[in-house]
């Protein structure tokens, strides 16, 4: 029973920090790269290895303060296949994630400059891009075109989604429609490659940006390393679909620390705003 | 503040909750009954949790189950509503261990202030006039010796009663020594707590509270008081504020005396203090409400404080921003609970509207009434410059509720609104038996 509209009232100010919050925020997480503890909320090792983070976290991280407007509420994954266990399964990572799908999308000010901005969920069956993942995105492309505002992405999934078959795969072709669009009309798209990055994403939206910055260490490929292995039967390098392997061989531009993206992003929006 | 508020209640009062919740851009997590699955306020909030069947023993009494929801869905505080775990001492306890705010006064308070003897005590020393009585008397021949000292007729208590339970009226020695072991037996099934104690019945009187609301700064303000007099079985039926029995400068002096007293004892949060008002015209302290009151809406539309969001908003640390210069006692809100009389679905609902006319409630068209929980479906409240008005409003918007489908006590309310004792004001406890 869905009959009502959100209100969308701001969060009124005042009061003191809740223990609960800041207690969670100090969880404390093995770092699977030097076996060191970090604290959670830190995001980023001290050696340098990149947590995953969840999309909101990495809204409020990029942007200004209080920025972000969220567009596009409201639409859920139908089970169009009936595919075995999937409903089930879609409302217990709604859940587990508190997000109605595995993109968050929106407006936003980075550097003061306005933008549109969306975020895959890991949470969410590891961003991967359904029906409803393909229409947010495919949405919002056409929102910044129609508003003439630059996007930025952040893509992080395993693929097409199987659940939804070759209804997954489609979503390719529509996001690459809407990012031609958006291209054509002189507007810039910076996606942002977290890990991982893979499959039809990285196939389709992901790899079309006019400026690819990847995380540290991200994953970025199409099929994964193992599957690569058996199938030609050779040892593929050690750091194989690493985000620094997949810059020396020239299919991205950056690798951008988590602290500092920020900073490049507001200067890569100020410069192709040509001041 | 809190980003995220779980509201551990039902019916319309967690209705009202969610308002607030909405209102400050807090999310709010509802939990809920199988049987309440198509309440309000199941509806309205924005994440919502079945936490059982019906039975409210298992669901919305259950402390392990509610504090795991709010953990589960990362709330930070816990508004209690009015009734289930409300006063609760050891479910406050239990939020604070996990890090989750009790919208409410903390464990230890709680702990002191639910204790009714204990409590006399304390507000004995701050210079309220309490009712004479006795603190817990745990023998007959106690309870013999304090009653010819205090006198005939009198009130037969349990500590730990509210809600007008546990309350047994005295005439004489003999009715005494009968009633005793009863009612500890009674005490001790309801309450987990067999203590009585023994106080003046004072008649002919007027059930009068205060409301307060107090910061952890010691900002202490009182907004004026609720005539509850109009009561069936020590069930409230309709209230009043101001109250017409009370003259502008009693009010002043008694509003005085009740926040001086708070600051005394260090009470924080929103409360009341509830007073038998004699026909001499003294104030006689019964006991304290250590939460949202269900006609605290009266008080609400007579002032324009918002109670609840002043309880998240003291539960989060913040300070009072007015002060009781800004309260006006101005006009007149009256407020008629709507009760069931019987189960059923409802199939038309029309709710009254208009300046100043407030009903709040969690039913809509195809709610079914069950018998599970208790009868309130709405309340029904009004406010105008004068009390007349008021009446006059009152009477109009009774008329324009319809409620289809579940027999209600709508046309008995109008009864009361239009007793000639009712409009003109004299009324007292006494009322509703001699009707």
């Amino acid at each position: 029973m869905n009959l009502f509209l959100y209100p969308n009232n701001q969060l009124e100010e005042g009061g003191r920090p809740s223990q609960l919050l800041e207690q969670q925020n100090q969880i404390v997480k093995t770092c699977p790269n030097c076996r060191r503890e970090v604290n959670k909320d830190k995001g980023v090792c001290f050696c340098g290895y990149h947590f995953r983070i969840s999309a909101r976290e990495r809204i409020s991280l990029i942007c200004d303060a209080n920025s972000f407007h969220e567009l596009f509420t409201g639409l859920k994954s139908k089970d169009p296949l009936s595919f075995p266990l999937y409903k089930e399964k879609l409302k217990s990572v709604e859940q587990i994630s508190g997000e109605e799908e595995g993109v968050v999308c929106g407006k936003a000010k980075i550097g003061r400059q306005n933008c549109c901005i969306f975020a895959m969920e890991p949470n969410f069956l590891m961003g991967s891009m359904g029906t409803i993942v393909g229409e947010k995105i495919t949405l919002l492309f056409e929102y910044a075109t129609k508003n003439h505002l630059p996007i930025i992405g952040v893509t992080l999934s395993g693929g097409a989604r199987m659940h939804e078959g070759l209804l997954s795969l489609m979503q390719m072709a529509k996001t690459s429609m809407a990012v031609k669009y958006h291209s054509d009309a002189g507007l810039l798209y910076i996606a942002l490659l977290a890990d991982p990055t893979t499959g039809g994403v990285t196939a389709s939206f992901a790899m079309e940006a006019d400026i690819i910055i990847a995380e540290p260490g991200a994953t970025v490929g199409f099929a994964g390393k193992r599957v690569i292995e058996q199938t030609t039967r050779r040892t593929l390098p050690e750091k194989f679909q690493k985000a620094e392997f997949v810059l020396e061989h020239g299919f991205i531009d950056l690798i951008i620390e988590r602290s500092n993206l920020r900073k490049v992003l507001t200067s890569l929006l100020r410069m192709h705003r040509g001041e | 503040m809190f980003k995220k508020i779980l509201i551990a209640n039902r019916g319309e009062i967690a209705v009202r909750i969610i308002r607030a919740c909405k209102e400050m851009g807090i999310t709010s997590v509802a939990v809920y009954t199988e049987a309440d699955s198509k309440s309000l306020h199941v509806a309205l909030a924005d994440e919502k949790y079945c936490i059982g069947k019906a039975e409210s023993k298992t669901s919305y009494l259950n402390q392990e189950l509610i504090i795991s929801v709010a953990l589960l869905s990362k709330a930070e505080a816990i508004h209690p509503g009015y009734g289930f775990l409300s006063e609760n001492a050891d479910f406050a306890k239990l939020c604070q261990k996990n890090n989750i705010v009790f919208i409410g006064p903390n464990p230890e308070s709680m702990k002191l202030f639910s204790n009714k003897s204990k409590l006399k005590e304390i507000i004995t020393k701050t210079g309220i006039k309490v009712i004479p009585g006795t603190v817990v008397i745990k023998t007959i021949d106690e309870a013999e010796k304090a009653a010819s000292a205090i006198g005939y007729p009198l009130m037969l208590k349990a500590c730990e009663g509210g809600g007008g339970r546990g309350i047994r009226l005295i005439f004489n020695a003999s009715m005494l020594k009968a009633s005793f072991d009863e009612a500890t037996r009674e005490a001790l099934q309801a309450f987990a707590n067999g203590d009585l104690y023994i106080e003046k019945y004072i008649s002919p009187a007027r059930h009068i509270e205060f409301q307060i609301l107090a910061d952890e700064n010691k900002n202490v303000v009182c907004l004026g008081e609720r005539d509850c007099s109009i009561q069936r079985k020590n069930q409230k039926l309709i209230e009043e504020s101001p109250s017409p029995a009370i003259s502008e400068t009693k009010r002043l002096e008694m509003m005085e005396l009740i926040t001086k007293a708070i600051k005394e004892i260090g009470y924080i949060g929103a409360g009341t203090l509830e007073f038998l008002l004699d026909s001499n015209g003294d104030f006689w302290f019964m006991e304290m409400n250590l939460r949202l009151q269900v006609e605290h809406g009266v008080t609400e539309m007579l002032t324009g404080f918002d109670i609840v969001k002043w309880q998240i908003r003291i539960a989060s640390g913040m300070k009072l921003d007015f002060t009781q210069k800004d309260i006006k006692i101005k006009g007149c809100a009256i407020e008629c609970r709507i009760n069931a009389k019987s189960c059923g679905t409802t199939h038309l609902l029309n709710v009254p509207g208009g300046p100043s006319v407030r009903f709040d409630t969690f039913i809509v068209t195809g709610y079914t009434m069950t018998p599970y929980y208790d009868s309130l479906l709405g309340k029904l409240i009004v406010f105008a410059k004068t009390r007349e008005e008021s009446l006059r409003k009152l009477r109009a918007s009774l008329c324009e509720l319809v409620i289809e489908g579940v027999e209600t006590n709508r046309g008995e309310q109008l009864q009361i609104v239009l007793d000639d004792k009712f409009s003109n004001g004299s009324y007292d406890l006494t009322f509703m038996n001699n009707r």
